[in-house]
This record gives C-alpha cells, structure tokens and sequence, in this order.
C-alpha cells in the first residue's frame, strides 16, 4: 500500500462524497510509464493524482495542454485508449491494464516538434486553411500530405476488432435530459404523476453539481437519489447522453458502460422532453489562458471533492462569484496554498500568466505580479441551450445575468435547473417539480390523441392521466451577474481548434463580422467541444470587435449531436434485407456464382455461360426467375386497370392466353414491361421485371386508389409465392412431358403465348407459359413456392438423358441479346419513350386513355427521338463495353450501346444500342469510341434480334 | 417415374432435428427457454380483401379467433389475414369466400407467398423493440393488436398473439425475406438468450 | 424524424411513407396540351408554409392519403384519404378521426 500513496503524491485524504474505491487498485499505463488508479478515477483523475499535468498537445500550434473543466467535454483530454482514439480522458474510467497515450504529439509529450508551429503561428491564423492552402492546386496532394500530419487526433487501428453495436427504440412518455438535482426531481415529479420516464445523465452517477459543492449538497443529493431509486417507472441510463432531438421529439440517446454491447443508441419517441442540462461553466478569455495549470473553479471542486486530488500546490483564484469563492474555500480545505483571491467583482482583473509546460506566475490589472502553479477561474456560466435550439428556439441573451436563455419553446419540450434560472436549492426543486408534472400532463394528453388515432390500441384503456389544467410553474430568480468574458488581452477561445481571440478581430477586420460568418472563417467552435465552452467567449469577442453588443450580434445555431457519437453507434445493428429463391439451397450446392440484383441474391452462372447458353441453344436449360414481378388480380374491371397501365388493348384476351405489354410513365418514358395472362374469366396474373416489382405495386394501387377507385379490381404480389422455373431448348417440350400432368403440350393444345394451369411433379396449384425470352421452345413454370425446390429438383433428375443444364443471369442475358429482347433499365434509360424503345407497335393511341398517352401522342407527331437499333462491329472480334458512346465527326455524341456481349451461338460480337435518328437506317455504318480512345466501325442491323429473326424456334 | 413425395420447405432453414409435420419439412427441436422463436410458415395463410367495415367483425387493428379456431387479423383496412392450421387452405378460402358479399373482394391464398414466425416469452417486446419502431406497450399494442409496420428494414406484419398469458407476436412477411428476418430476430433476441422452438401442429 | 399521421394507422415514423408530391390534378389526356399536361407532371408551387401532398404508406396500410403540412415547421393540420376515394366511400367529407391538427400537435 505505501507504494501506492508514492505514486500519488496529489491524493487527498478520504473525504465524504468522493467517487473512488480506495479498496480497488488497478495499474494502467500512460505512453508506456505505469500508473496506479483507485476504482472510480478518470483517466486524468488518476494521472493529476500522480502529478502529471500535461495531457495533450494543441491542435495547430502544438502548445502543451492541461486539463480545464475535468469533465467529458475536457478539450486538453482527449487521449489514445489502445486501438480507441479520442477517448474523453476526464470522463472514461480507469480499468486494469488500460493502455493511454497522448494524442497529437511527436515524439514525446514533452518535446513536441511541432510546437515550432508556435512560432511561424502568424501563418496559422484566422481563415488558414483558406488562405495558406488556396494555390497552387496542383500542390493539394502535397497540403494534404502535410495536414494530416499535423491535424489532431488519435490512430486508427487497421486491426481493431468490429464491436457490437446495438440500437433500440423507446416510447417514453417523459425524457429528462441531464440527472443533476432538477432533472432528478422532475423526472420523480413526473413519473409520480403517472409517466413513463427516461432519465439521461451523460456522467457516470446521478447528482450534477450536488456532488461536489459541500456537504448540505451531499444530505441533499442523497435524498434524491433515493427517491429516484424509490419510484416507479423511472429508467435511469447513467454514462448516457442525448445526442439531439428532432421532429415530434425523436429523441436519440447514446447509452455507454453496458455489459453486453460497446455502445447503443436509443431511438427514442417521446411524448415531452424536459431539458435539464445544468451550466457549464466558462473558461476566461487572457494571454496564456491554456497554459497547464489554468482551470475552472468547477475542474478544482471536482477533482477536491469526487476524486480527492489536490489541483496544485499555490493558487490564485479570479472569482467574479460565489462558486468562486466557493472553490476558493474548498483549495484552502485541500491544503492548497491561495495567494490571492482576484475579485472581478471590485474591478480586479488578471492580464497574463507566464510559464510553457505549466503556469509559473499570473500577472494582475493593477501589476501585481504572483508567483503560483495554479490559476483558478469563475467568471460565469453558459446554458447549453443546445437542444432547446434543435427543438426550434433561439436562444436570447440577458445582460443583467451574463447568459443566454431559452426564450420560446415548443409545447412538447420543457426546461429546468440552471438553463431556466438562478435561485437556492429549494426553489430549484420547487421548480423542477412543478415542471416534471406538467411534462407528464402533457404527456398524458399527447399519448391519449395518439392512442385514439392507432387501431391497434383498445382507446378505452387509456390509464388514468393526470388532469387538465395546467401546473403553475413558478418563475426561477435569475440572479445577477458580471458580463466578463475577456482580459485586455488576447486569448485562446476555442481550445479545441487552437483559434484565439486575436483570430476573431482579424477576421472581423476581413469582413466576416457576423458571428455564423466568423465561426466558419476561423472554425471556433467547430471542433469536439461544439462551442459548449467556447461559444458565448467568440460571441463576445465578435461584439467587442465589431462595437456591437452580445444581443445583437446573436449566438449560433447548436446542431446536432450534442456530443460526438462513434460511427458504430450510429451503424447499430445492421440490417441489409435480402431477398433468396427456395431454389437456393441447390445454387449454392452447385456453387453458383451469386449476383445481387436489388434485394435478390440470384445465381449469375454456374461456371461457364457461354457453355450454358450452347446448351439452351441444343438441349434444354432451366433458370431459376422466381424474382419476376408477380401479381394476381381478380375482379370484373381488371381489363380497364390492363388498359390503363400499358400502351397496349387488352380487352379481348382470351381465358388460357398471355400477351406481351409495355408500361409508359405519365412522362411518355417506358417503365416496365412483361407478359399477362388470363387464368380465369376474372382472375389475371401479371407479370412484370424483377427490379420494377415493387414500383409497380404502388403504381397500380395509386391507380385504383386515387384515380379509379370505383373499379371492381382486387390485387396482390405473388412474387415469391411462386417458385418460377424457366425450361428453354429445343428439348424443352420433351422435358416438361416428363412432369406436367393435366396439360396437353402438344404444339396444337399449347401453343404459343399460352397459358395452363395444372400439376407439376406431383404439385398441385401451377401454372405455366408458353413463351420466349431466350428465343428458344420455352416453357415458364410456377409452382408453389414450398415446392419450389422439389420441383427444381425433379426437372434436373428427371432430364438427365435430356442433357438439361441450369443457367443463370449472364446466360440468359446473351440469349436474349441473340434474340434482340430489350431489357428495361439496361437498354432504356429515364428519357427513353416507348417509340424510341423500338416498342411503338405496341402503343394504340386510340385507346381513350392510358397511362403516359399525352406524351406519347406528342412523341408519335415528333420523332426526332434516339432509336434503338441492332448494332453489329464490323470487327467481329470487338465487344465495345457498355456506355460506349456512338460518335459522329470529332465530338459529337450520337448514341450509345446499351447491351453488348459475344455470341457463342453466332461467334461474334453483338450490341443493342441508341442512334440518332438520322443513323437509324438498317446498314448505315456507325462509330463506337471505345473507354480506350479507339474508334471502331459497327453496322445497324435490319432488326434488333441477331439470331432467328423469324421467331420459327420460339413457336415450333 | 423417379421422383419423390413432394415436401413443402419454408424459406428458413430448420434448425436440426429435422421432422415431417403435415407435409411439412420442420425443425423438431424443442426448447423451453424464456425467449423462444418458431417458424411458422406451414401454417395455412389467407388474404382476404373486401370492403372496408368489417367482413368478420374484426376491425382493422384486431385480431381474434374464430369459433373454428382460426385467427383472423384485421391487416389493413378492408383487408384481412387468416390463420389456420397447416393443409387447411381450401376449406378456409372457400369459407372466406361466403363470408365476402357477392362480386366484391378476393381470397388469395399466401400460405406459400408468407414467411411466418413467432416470437414468444417475456422478453419478445425488448426483443422486438431492438427492431422495430413500433410502441409495443401494452396500452398501445395490447394483446390482439394487429399492425403492420418495418421489422428490421423489412414490411412485416405483427399479432401481438399471447399464449397462455405468455407475450407472444406472430409475424410474417414476403416469403423470400423469410430467413433474414428470422435470422434479425435470432440476433435481436441473442441478448435475452433466445432459442430456436420447433413447429407443432396444429400451431395455431 | 417527423411522426406523419396516417389517417388508417395513426402517427407513424416517416421513414414507413413515400412521399408521393404536391397533390396535382389529372388533366384529361384527350384534351389537354401538351403545355398543361407538363405542368401536371412538372410544376409545383413548393411554398415554405402550408402545402397539400400526397404521401403513401409503403411500411403500413399501403394506402395513399393526403396531409396538410407546414414544409418550414414539419406541422401536419389535417391528414385524409384522397380526394377520389373519398367520393366512393361512406365518408363523404374525406376526413378520418383526430386530425384537426394531426394527432401529434402539441397540447392545448
């Protein structure tokens, strides 16, 4: 044991209240020297126990830093945990055999090169970046270079282990944001009155500033802490933060210290939000203000009264108020020697302190010159008004209390504690009680209009609500206090981004003289405190230097988040739906090369697809296309609904018969296309492409929703509710013998571009149609989904003799391309109409209406449209990759391929692709500019199918 | 002819020991854990759409058993689902069908199109909650509360369905999402220590 | 992330919708010009205040409706099903329940 007290030459004795387990010793180590903590020490509690005082070095000019508020916002704390960068040093515990280095400093702590930075800092003033960076351009790689060198930070390591991250979503009625004595006693008061309350406090105990400010605030918080642990309904999450709120009170909270996973973020939607988030005291504005050994009163009564460290040995305090005296008192209490209390209050100031690693003597307004290890600063308090302004308030300055205040407020959101007002402890809680019922009233009301509007709810549940008449709340006192933000002379305001009051005046005297125009410029308040310290200092600095007042010259917009969030955190769990045929299981058995097509995982090819397409071509194939848009519609109207979305008549398909449409947007532009059949007399079923599917389904509903809705029609998808198998080859009909039974497939019975209905391998409930992507005899069966694979298997068995193969995506997409069959999405774009896509046959503009008809009535009287044509390079050998461009004279562009591949069965190069018009007559010659700056000549074909033109293999 | 019976396979895969139930490939595992998830698939699905107001006396938001024993959901407005036990579909649609006025509305039979699954114990709601966004408190989502929502990015419908006094929520959404969302909810519920319960007839 | 107000569902996360747009009427495609029925398709207003959009509930009840929205507040004053379908239902004015100022405003 007496090794440990060597180690810590700065612990005070035990006192009441401290936060340490002085019967739990860990050894950490800090940039690679060993340490000893007591259970409970932050990182830099620990560290100042031990005397060291410098924990980090400056962001741009590399000056050695200390610590300043001794809490997470702490910006000379930001330490390296292992593989974990920017660990909030003041506010992470200490676990055994923790591994802390600094951060932003090369090679030592002690000797940073960079700190030569200081003396070239004339280079490294306002606007920086901007200006030092500008020119020229080509030397950017060189800048970067540089910059990220020198930019803070810790490393990230390659190797780090991916964390579990975890989200949730909450309900509750009442969210209190901050756990210090006001929020404790309102989320009491509220869920006394019957809410459901979520209690966040971002330290890692219930208590505020209770815990450090003497012992009638310990009687005190002892009593609210029991009665937070007394009541019903109350989660508290400690070592937590809300991070923002948006619309409606969508309320995100970052809970950390949890057992099972590294960090989760709560998504939370709550009725009132009660923003309880104390004061955050401010740093003063002077020469060698961030000098180590420069702190806030509240950094010296927390690091005293939780962690029983002892600041300094020699102080001096600047107090513009009672907490200052107060932390005064304390010092003397800790044995710390005080060599002058400086009364701001009596017009006393101080002007600069003198020493580098560490403060060696403070110089005051009337020359007093005193030598001391440690400068204490109270000079008032800043009201994070960060989510009171994300809820839509903007903050408005009081200059009778030095500080900014909320001044109008949502409904739903409520305030207490130090952002509300001033006043004893009795009328702060008096305050917060009143508050925490009328944020469950209100709750109360909100949740009981939403439970009438939900369906689900049984209403008359409802519990038992407070009443309705609203709680008086009563006004807090807000009492008075200096304006003083800075000395006579400069200082650094923005700790974090190293920008300093100077930096502020040049950049007023540049132009940038409004305070959202200066925080860009100089970026105070951009860096990790978010302007919590920093920002009201650069507001008072901008007033001063531009002669106007704080009110006038306004605060900054506070954005989310509050404080940082690992990207983790905000990743959560990760959901990446995806979408699997039943035939899977049997891909991935024969190794299929997956493609992701949307949320679709589908075999591209099984090894070879020029192999698989020879086969199609001779033998027989099966593809797996269970991703095919399906839909059943059923109704008498359904033909009215046909006639509406496609370009084409259908009022006279026949029951057993399947007919090939195109879908136009309003706009004229073709968005889908596929075949329909008639099952019965009213029941359809529709096909469509795999990736318009589920557009498709909002795009019939809108019609029949909104413009149609007294049409007779019912539909829903079937996509996968059926297992779609196609069977394409010559020896198509041979195989389908082997397992159809109740159909009739002879040519006559069966012909093309029909459909039957029937029993497949022993599955009842199928149907099938005839028809031909592939160019070849085809037959598309669909088969329950359950069964999908049985039947799947069964055709492989069954056709073995047959030689029947699987091919997968790439295979059909070559047959189809022999075959000239277009592909929505792949040889159309969003400008492509329904004449530019070849499909003009299809549209009847004597239909009275349909979908997109207007457009393409003025498309039909202007055909100055690109076309698309059947394109051959003359060199067989050349496959011109997709989105080349078609090129005439040097520059012009006229036309693009859209599909190209070699054909194994013509063994040669075959495109689809656009043409201007003029270029569109069947063997006109065109030049294809190839990705490596070649230009080839290609040949526009008579028709867009390369192979059987006539269609005879498709029928036969 | 060389081919098999014809055996109906969920889109998840069964956690071993595999059994036959009703034609059905199923996991026979068995388990008693506090927080338990089954897949449901075999059970016989219908979408019944007609006019808004109440084709079964279920309005939409509720869901209630038959006399048949057969849980009807009011799934949407003027739609319903249908729960019924495994190879009951033709029966069920046809009394479905009666139940619609005439020339109006469809029965279609999902029982292949649907993935369903059932989480059950007393930490199904935190489980859920982990992914869905969904307010799950009894006041909001009591027992018999039928919605549809997003369950880990994917369009589900929820029954909060108890069993025995037991929180339980029936879900199901489009069958091929099955085995990711079966998957999402193993994960959401890793914490609470679930475990995967086989399907047993009739299971509704 | 704003709370829309489904007129079937209730107050439901607008990640579950689609927005479908600034409600326009369809002009007759057999009469209309090509200048008006480009004005169907392309033009809105867009004013920062009190627009009437149609949204549709993708997640939920897959059914189109219609909100009155604040575009600088995000407020939602009423919420119903469309015009059309209003015409063909038992509820003539096209309102549903508690949407005065959309079940989400705040009290009082």
């Amino acid at each position: 044991m007496q090794v440990l007290v060597d180690t810590m030459p700065m612990r005070l004795e035990v006192r009441r209240g401290e936060r340490i387990d002085r019967r739990h010793t860990f050894g950490f180590t800090w940039n690679g020297d060993r340490y000893t903590a007591y259970a409970g020490d932050t990182i830099v509690s620990a560290l100042a126990a031990a005397g060291e005082r410098i924990f980090s070095r400056s962001f741009k000019l590399h000056r050695p830093r200390g610590l300043l508020t001794a809490s997470y916002i702490d910006p000379g704390c930001m330490v390296q945990v292992g593989d974990e960068p920017n660990v909030r040093g003041a506010h992470r515990l200490v676990e055994s055999g923790m591994t802390v280095r600094a951060q932003n400093a090369w090679p030592t702590l002690r000797f940073d090169v960079k700190s030569a930075n200081q003396a070239v800092g004339r280079f490294l003033s306002a606007g920086f970046y901007y200006k030092t960076f500008m020119k020229p351009e080509r030397l950017w790689p060189a800048y970067e270079n540089v910059l990220q060198r020198f930019s803070a930070g810790g490393v990230v390591s390659e190797s780090s282990t991916h964390g579990l991250y975890d989200k949730r979503y909450a309900h509750p009625d009442v969210i209190v944001a901050g756990g210090g004595p006001a929020g404790m006693a309102a989320a009491v008061a509220a869920a006394e009155a019957g809410a459901a309350v979520l209690l966040v406090e971002e330290e890692h105990e219930l208590g505020g500033h209770l815990r450090w400010a003497g012992p009638d605030a310990l009687d005190a918080l002892e009593k609210l802490r029991a009665a937070v642990a007394a009541t019903d309904g109350i989660e508290t999450m400690t070592d937590s933060v809300v991070t923002g709120r948006y619309d409606d009170n969508w309320v995100a909270v970052l809970q950390r210290s949890l057992p099972h996973v590294k960090e989760r973020l709560v998504k939370a939607r709550a009725k009132t939000l009660v923003a309880a988030p104390g004061l955050i005291e401010r740093p003063y504005v002077f020469e060698g203000n961030d000098t180590p050994g420069v702190i806030l009163s509240t950094a010296s009564r927390r690091l005293i009264n939780m962690f029983a460290v002892k600041p300094g040995h020699r102080a001096v305090v600047f107090s513009a108020n009672a907490d200052g005296d107060a932390a005064a008192a304390d010092l003397e209490r800790a044995g710390v020697e005080i060599a002058r209390l400086v009364d701001a209050r009596k017009g006393e100031d101080i002007v600069r302190v003198s020493g580098g690693k560490g403060v060696r003597s403070v110089e005051c307004n009337d020359g007093a010159k005193i030598k001391c290890d440690l400068v204490v600063t109270a000079v008032g308090w800043t009201a994070p008004t960060s989510l009171t302004n994300m809820s839509g308030d903007r903050p408005a300055y009081n200059p009778h209390a030095g500080r900014f205040f909320p001044s109008s407020l949502p409904d739903d959101v409520l305030v207490t504690g130090g952002i509300a007002g001033d006043g004893n402890l009795d009328q702060l809680l008096e305050h917060a009680h009143a508050v925490g019922c009328e944020a469950a009233r209100r709750s109360a009301h909100i949740g009981r209009r939403r439970r009438a509007a939900v369906p689900q709810s049984n209403s008359d549940e409802g519990r038992e609500g407070p009443g309705d008449s609203p709680v008086a709340i009563p006004e807090l006192p807000i009492a008075g206090h200096p304006e003083l933000f800075m000395s006579r002379t400069h200082g650094v305001v923005d700790y974090s981004e190293d920008v300093g009051s100077k930096d502020l005046v040049a950049a007023v005297k540049e132009g940038y003289d409004s305070i959202e125009l200066a925080k860009r410029y100089t970026t105070a308040t951009m860096g990790p405190a978010q302007g919590k310290l920093e920002t009201v200092n650069a507001v008072a600095v901008v007033a001063a230097a531009t002669g106007s007042t704080i009110e006038a010259t306004g605060t900054t917009v506070w954005r989310p988040p509050f404080n940082p969030i690992s990207l983790g955190a905000l990743a959560g769990r990760i959901f990446e739906p995806v979408m699997f045929s039943p035939m899977q299981p049997w891909h991935e058995g024969r190794r299929a090369e997956p493609l992701v097509a949307g949320t679709w995982i589908r075999p591209d090819h099984y090894g070879d697809p020029a192999a698989e397409v020879r086969n199609v071509r001779t033998n027989v194939g099966l593809i797996d296309v269970t991703p095919l848009g399906k839909f059943d519609l059923r109704g008498p109207d359904v033909p009215k609904l046909l006639n509406q979305l496609y370009v084409n008549k259908w009022s006279k398909l026949g029951v057993g018969s399947v007919r090939y449409g195109v879908m136009c947007a309003e706009d004229g532009v073709v968005l889908d296309d596929g075949v329909t059949g008639r099952l019965e007399p009213d029941r359809y079923m529709m096909s469509t492409t795999s990736s318009g599917a589920a557009a498709l389904w909002e795009w019939m509903e809108n019609w029949l929703q909104t413009e149609h809705p007294e049409w007779r029609v019912c539909l829903t998808p079937m996509t996968s509710a059926y297992a779609s198998i196609n069977v394409a080859g010559p020896k198509s009909r041979e195989l389908m013998r082997r397992v159809a039974e109740e159909i009739d497939l002879s040519p006559e019975e069966f012909p093309y571009m029909r459909v039957r209905t029937g029993r497949i391998a022993g599955v009842d409930g199928c149907f099938v149609w005839r028809i031909g992507f592939t160019g070849e005899l085809g037959y598309e069966i669909h088969v329950p989904a359950s069964y999908g694979l049985h039947v799947w298997t069964t055709l492989i068995e069954l056709g073995a003799d047959l030689n029947v193969q699987p091919f997968g995506v790439e295979a059909q997409r070559i047959l189809r391309l022999e075959k000239g069959h277009m592909i929505v999405g792949q040889d159309t774009d969003g400008l492509t109409g329904a004449y530019g896509a070849d499909l003009g046959w299809a549209v009847k503009l004597d239909k009275q209406d349909f979908a997109g008809k207007r457009e393409l009535v003025w498309q039909s009287e202007n055909d100055d449209y690109f076309r698309l044509v059947g394109l051959q390079p003359v060199d067989p050998s050349e496959i011109p990759p997709e989105a080349s461009q078609i090129i005439e004279g040097t520059k012009q562009i006229a036309g693009r391929i859209t599909s190209s591949r070699m054909s194994p069965t013509l063994g040669r190069s075959i495109c689809l692709g656009f043409v201007a018009p003029h270029l569109g007559a069947p063997g006109t010659t065109v030049t294809v500019h190839l990705p490596d700056g070649r230009r080839i000549p290609a040949t526009v074909m008579p028709q867009l199918a390369h192979f059987d033109p006539d269609g005879g293999r498709v029928r036969g | 002819m060389a081919e098999s019976a014809a055996v109906a396979r969920s889109p998840i895969a069964p956690t071993p020991p595999v059994a036959i139930e009703n034609g059905w490939e199923v996991s026979a595992r068995r388990s008693a854990a506090d927080l338990r998830i089954t897949d449901c698939t075999p059970l016989t699905k219908l979408l019944v759409l007609g006019p808004e107001g109440g084709v079964f006396g279920i309005p939409f938001g509720r869901a209630e058993r038959d006399e048949e024993g057969v849980l009807v959901a009011g799934s949407g407005p003027g739609e319903w689902t249908l729960f019924g036990p495994p190879g009951t579909g033709e029966g069920l649609a046809g009394r479905a069908a009666a139940a619609l006025p005439p020339d109006e509305g469809a029965v279609f039979d999902l029982t292949h199109g649907r993935a369903a699954m059932r989480i059950t114990g007393p930490a199904a709601a935190a489980a859920l909650a982990r992914v869905c966004a969904v307010d799950l408190a009894g006041e909001v989502s009591p027992d018999g509360a039928a919605f549809r929502s997003s369950v880990a990015k994917v369009v589900t419908d929820v029954v909060r369905d108890d069993i025995d006094s037991q929180l339980s929520y029936l879900m199901h959404c489009d069958r091929a999402f099955g085995q990711y969302l079966f998957d999402a909810l193993l994960d959401a519920g890793a914490e609470f220590d679930i475990e995967v319960d086989g399907f047993a007839g009739p299971g509704i | 992330m704003m709370l829309l107000p489904c007129p079937h569902c209730g107050p439901r996360n607008s990640s579950e919708f689609r927005y479908v747009g600034e409600g326009t009427a369809r002009p007759d495609p057999g009469t209309a010009t090509i200048g008006v029925w480009r004005d169907y398709l392309y033009t809105r207003s867009n004013p920062a205040g009190w627009t009437t959009e149609n949204w549709f509930h993708r997640a939920g009840c897959r059914r189109y409706f219609t909100v009155e929205r604040h575009t600088v507040s995000n407020a939602v004053r009423a919420s119903h099903r469309p015009a059309a379908q209003a015409r063909t239902t038992s509820d003539p004015e096209g309102l549903s329940a508690g949407t005065e100022r959309g079940p989400d405003a705040g009290p009082g």
